[in-house]
């Protein structure tokens, strides 16, 4: 049996699934989260399903937190020491995260030449400074550090003076930029690896504290695996040291949810309609759009990979508000509470609904009197207030997912094959989810004109997205033959190449040191859930010679699940 | 998070699977490293800086501008249509408000490419600056555009586009041409007689550094552009004036192109040449791109850079700062035109000039023999005729109606075109007429 378990803005949303027989959901709830206290809201909910299922059948548990979110979010982080080494450039102070930021003279170049050695003695200042702060915590960053991490590795020796974490009197975590990923961003890898030391300790505890709970629930047997913003899972103690990767994992589960429960093939729009915002994500071809770089958090574009998710402030909760001059109804982006119907105080979109009869949520007549309380100070009609109110609800969703579409479709291209191949993805179909999801069923059909669908068990689609979600990873491999070196950043994986190492042996030795990796981590890779997402060597010439090759793979597990449920 | 002071709209286009051969410079990986830099500078991420799709330029847009013979489709590649597109696209950014200013880092580059077009020349086959600037014309009116060409090489095509243009100022900057390719961009070039002025070549001598290129843009291009007024500033930014371009023997640096661009503040800058791919393009272009969006420079260098090394000897500033005594006069006070004798400059006789050349594509290994003709009219900026055949190819005729043409110009270039075909005497017959729009092509 699977456990998914999905810590939601306003619920935490659990499920167990059984995969003997046909996929199966065997039980589910939903328990108000509290945020002061994740860990509870996690055990009740868990307490709660395991009461219908025997506890030894579980095998698997995972699990979907905003704990790191809201610790950014409400600036619950520890102060963190970031060293960066950055040569000519735009200066690196633009980017500095917080206080104890230093730079250190020195110089990467983009084929991964150390052009200028760091300062040692700059160096040993700055770790003096942070450690007279009380730092502990660490971001070792240089720019061009994906295609050389030699500065990176020496702030992080500087930092440590000795070869472990564990060993250490003077730090208790270091992390190096180039271990993040192979894309290429200095001032997102400041930002990531900053976020990623930001609210280690405080994630680690959680973590801590889930297995002990686990242990106590006679579940220590269970394997525990995190959800990342990609769609993807990652084993609990791999986490450990990524903990930024699950931040706005949240939106992921629903998409994967969405997966779960549905046949998507065609180009598609996905809106998850919550209390406070409507998610709107992008299937081409059936599969998830994802964010180019990665996630900003807050106004700090990082390189966390994520699905390409927008919200905007559209939900179930949002208020309904009529303009003093033009009369316009408006709904959102503002959330008073829950609406009337539910004991809110100001009249919101599900009280519209309620009026307009597409749904019947809590006390209807309450809905029906503060619409029609709201519609007299304003001299109309209730029924058309509620109209116009799920009118402007639905325009604001559409136009937004069509600037969603038209930013995806205006992306730039870089060879003459991709702008001839001319893909467009052009939505055919609307999937629905959350808790309004029904009830704006037709007026969301009559917007788009296109086929909309909610599918079953919609309302715990997170939970099941989450416990369905297979683990993920990727890799960026490059390779420069001139300078006879292969080296794999995420994996700090260095190898000397002969000069007639080709593009095909990279994308095998790509596609081979991914299923080392999961092995490593307990995973069992099935051939087809990998593929090569980018490809490309180039001849390097030198005075009309060409002295080598500058090859550069991307190998990944496909986001995906395990598993389907279908209706029937 | 970084904000540009002007918004910048950047198409990228590095063309990574189009080369001209396997080693040479204008190859795939040109712009590689390139967009490494400003992929891990964070470029993208500063706010109001934008990346964009480039268009892909129809024939009808390289035909407003090129004789394109025997046609379009025979002498580009679907990659020139991207770039000449990517162009295209940059000016609607700036034009249509969505940008202030716009950079088409694309390839292939075009400023070699003239008027009639045979094959390719200087790697470049359609002048990717003019197909922008009379795509501007075509679409949003007619403009005052001044070209400053800051390639290390002279921009012979587009002089010769613009040659007989009196709104459109073309200013070279250059290695002097007795010391490198293509030879040509003297003082004395000063444009047709209908535009003498308009188009000022300064020839620089080799080892120029950043003091010079400063110096000539203060003194020179600044005060003419301050004079011409134009609507547009465009920027034909070759960036192999660099200290290690490996086919030119100039001293610029990253830092001085970026301060050129600073001062210059184009609002559409075209990339062109540029073939020091590791070690001077990356910070080249992206010190341009900072520029460009007033965003801070300074800390922009190449890797071990030493202004001592590099900098110009006394001898070159004094030739450098005698060039700024004597040139602005060409523009301000262009001698009368006055050819008699030269029929390679063009001889006057009557109420047309002829001018008789042969042409070389060295890329392509073409010969042309040109005859042009330019009929002078006191109402317009006058029609124009080229008699042309490649090599033993087949005698081919363009005729130019120029936009404001006035109605006997009009009807004679129809006249010509006319005779042109029942006299058989070309094989193919293109007709621009920028008056009415009217794009002909005759030929089989
Ligand atoms: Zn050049
Ligand atoms: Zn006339």
């Amino acid at each position: 049996m699977l456990l998914g378990i999905d810590v939601g803005g306003t619920h935490t949303d659990a499920v167990v699934i059984s995969l003997e027989g046909g996929v199966r959901i065997l039980a589910s709830c939903k328990v108000p989260t509290r945020h002061d206290a994740l860990l509870s809201s996690v055990t009740e909910a868990l307490e709660t399903i395991l009461g219908q299922v025997d506890p030894a059948g579980v095998t698997r548990l995972n699990l979907s937190t905003t704990l790191s979110t809201n610790a950014i979010v409400q600036g619950r982080t520890e102060d963190v020491g970031v060293l960066v080494s950055a040569g000519p450039g735009i200066d690196p102070h633009n980017f500095m995260p917080c206080r104890n930021f230093h730079v250190i003279d020195g110089s990467i170049d983009h084929r991964g030449n150390e052009v200028r050695a760091l300062s040692p003695r700059q160096l040993s200042d700055a770790v003096d400074a942070c450690r007279a702060n009380e730092v502990r915590v660490y971001a070792a960053v240089s720019k061009f550090s994906t295609r050389n991490p030699r500065h990176e590795n020496a702030i992080r020796r500087a930092v440590l003076q000795c070869r472990e974490e564990a060993d250490c009197e003077y730090a208790d975590f270091v992390t190096s930029g180039h271990q993040l990923g192979g894309a290429l961003n200095f001032p997102r890898r400041v930002a990531t690896a900053y976020f990623n030391c930001a609210v280690w300790r405080l994630y680690n505890h959680f973590a801590t504290a889930v297995e002990r709970a686990l242990a106590d629930m006679g579940l220590g047997h269970v394997k525990v695996n995190m959800l990342k913003a990609d769609g993807g899972t990652m084993p609990l103690t791999r986490s450990r040291r990524m903990p930024v990767q699950s931040i706005f994992s949240g939106p992921a589960a629903s998409v994967m949810g969405i997966i779960a429960l549905t046949d998507i093939f065609h180009d598609s729009v996905i809106l998850d309609i919550g209390g406070t915002t409507t998610d709107i994500a992008v299937f081409a071809d059936g599969a998830p759009l994802i964010e180019r770089e990665g996630i900003a958090i807050g106004s700090h574009p990082t390189l966390v990979p994520a699905l390409k998710v927008l919200s905007i402030g559209i939900g179930g909760d949002s208020v309904i508000s009529v303009s003093e001059a033009s009369g316009t109804v408006r709904v959102g982006p503002n959330r008073l509470g829950p609406s009337v119907c539910l004991g809110g105080g100001q009249p919101a979109l599900t009280d519209a609904l309620n009026a307009t009869g597409a749904c019947a949520v809590g006390d209807t007549a309450a809905s029906r009197a503060a619409l029609e309380a709201l519609a007299a100070a304003h001299s109309m009609d209730a029924t058309a207030l509620a109209r116009a109110a799920v009118d402007y609800a639905t325009k604001t969703i559409h136009n937004a997912t069509r600037d969603l579409v038209d930013e995806i479709n205006s992306k730039p291209v870089y060879t003459i094959h991709e702008l001839l191949e001319d893909k467009r993805v052009v939505p055919k179909k609307v999937y629905l989810m959350g808790g309004p999801a029904n009830a704006l069923k037709m007026p969301l059909f009559e917007r788009f004109q296109l086929s909309t669908e909610v599918p079953a068990h919609s309302g715990v689609a997170n939970a099941i997205g989450a416990a369905l979600t297979r683990t993920t990873w990727e890799l960026e491999l490059f390779a420069d033959t001139q300078r006879h070196v292969l080296f794999i950043p995420s994996l700090s994986y260095r190898e000397n190449i002969p000069t007639s190492y080709g593009q095909r042996d990279a994308e095998k030795d790509a596609m081979n040191q991914l299923a080392m990796q999961l092995d490593s981590m307990g995973v069992f890779l099935r051939p087809e859930d990998a593929q090569i997402t980018h490809s490309s060597s180039f001849t390097m010439v030198e005075d009309m010679e060409q002295v080598g090759r500058n090859i550069r793979v991307k190998s990944q597990v496909r986001p995906g699940v395990v598993a389907t449920i279908r209706e029937g | 998070m970084l904000k540009a002071d002007k918004s910048l709209g950047i198409v990228f286009f590095p063309a990574f699977d189009w080369a001209i051969s396997p080693t040479h410079p204008e190859r795939q990986e040109r712009l590689l490293y390139t967009q490494d830099q400003l992929r891990e500078e964070g470029l993208f991420d500063i706010e109001g800086v934008t990346e964009h799709k480039p268009d892909v330029a129809a024939i009808e847009d390289v035909e407003r501008v090129h004789f394109c013979f025997p046609e379009v489709s025979a002498v580009t590649t679907r990659s020139h249509l991207i770039s000449a597109g990517g162009a295209m696209k940059a000016a609607d950014l700036v034009m249509q408000g969505e940008c202030d200013r716009a950079f088409a880092m694309v390839r292939p580059p075009g400023h070699h490419a003239m008027k009639v077009v045979h094959g390719a020349r200087g790697f470049c086959n359609i002048n990717i600056e003019a197909v922008m600037v009379e795509h501007i014309r075509e679409t949003y009116g007619h403009r005052r555009v001044a070209i400053v060409d800051t390639d290390c090489h002279h921009g012979d095509g587009t002089q010769d586009v613009y040659w007989h243009d009196p709104d459109t100022l073309f200013i070279s900057l250059h290695q002097d041409g007795r010391t490198l390719y293509p030879g040509s961009g003297f003082p004395h070039e000063l444009g047709g007689p209908k535009a003498m002025g308009r188009t000022l070549n300064i020839p620089l001598p080799p080892n120029t550094s950043d003091e010079g290129f400063l110096m000539v843009m203060e003194r020179v291009v600044l005060p003419i552009l301050d004079d011409f007024k134009p609507d547009l500033i465009i920027n034909s930014a070759g960036q192999d004036n660099h200290f290690t371009d490996p086919i030119t023997d100039m001293n610029f640096s990253a830092r001085g192109y970026a301060a050129l661009s600073d001062m210059l503040k184009p609002d559409i800058a075209v990339l062109e040449g540029g073939y020091s791919i590791q070690g001077a393009l990356p910070y080249i272009n992206l010190g341009l791109c900072l520029a460009m969006a007033g965003v801070d420079y300074s800390l922009v260098r190449e890797p071990n850079f030493s202004p001592e090394l590099i900098r110009q000897d006394a001898r070159t500033t004094a030739y450098i700062e005698e060039l700024c005594r004597q040139l602005p006069a060409l523009y301000f006070d262009p001698p009368p035109y006055n050819r008699k004798n030269d029929v390679r400059q063009g001889v006057i006789s009557g109420n047309t000039l002829v001018r008789q050349r042969q042409i070389y594509y060295d890329t392509d290994g073409i010969n042309e023999t040109q005859r042009e003709t330019l009929f002078l009219c006191d109402e317009c900026r006058g029609l124009l005729k080229v008699e042309t055949r490649a090599d033993s190819g087949p005698q081919c005729l363009g005729v130019e109606i120029p936009v404001h043409a006035c109605p006997d110009c009009r009807s004679r270039g129809y006249q010509i075109v006319e005779d042109a075909q029942l006299k058989g005497n070309a094989r193919y017959i293109q007709l621009i007429n920028r008056l009415d729009r009217d794009y002909l092509r005759v030929g089989f």
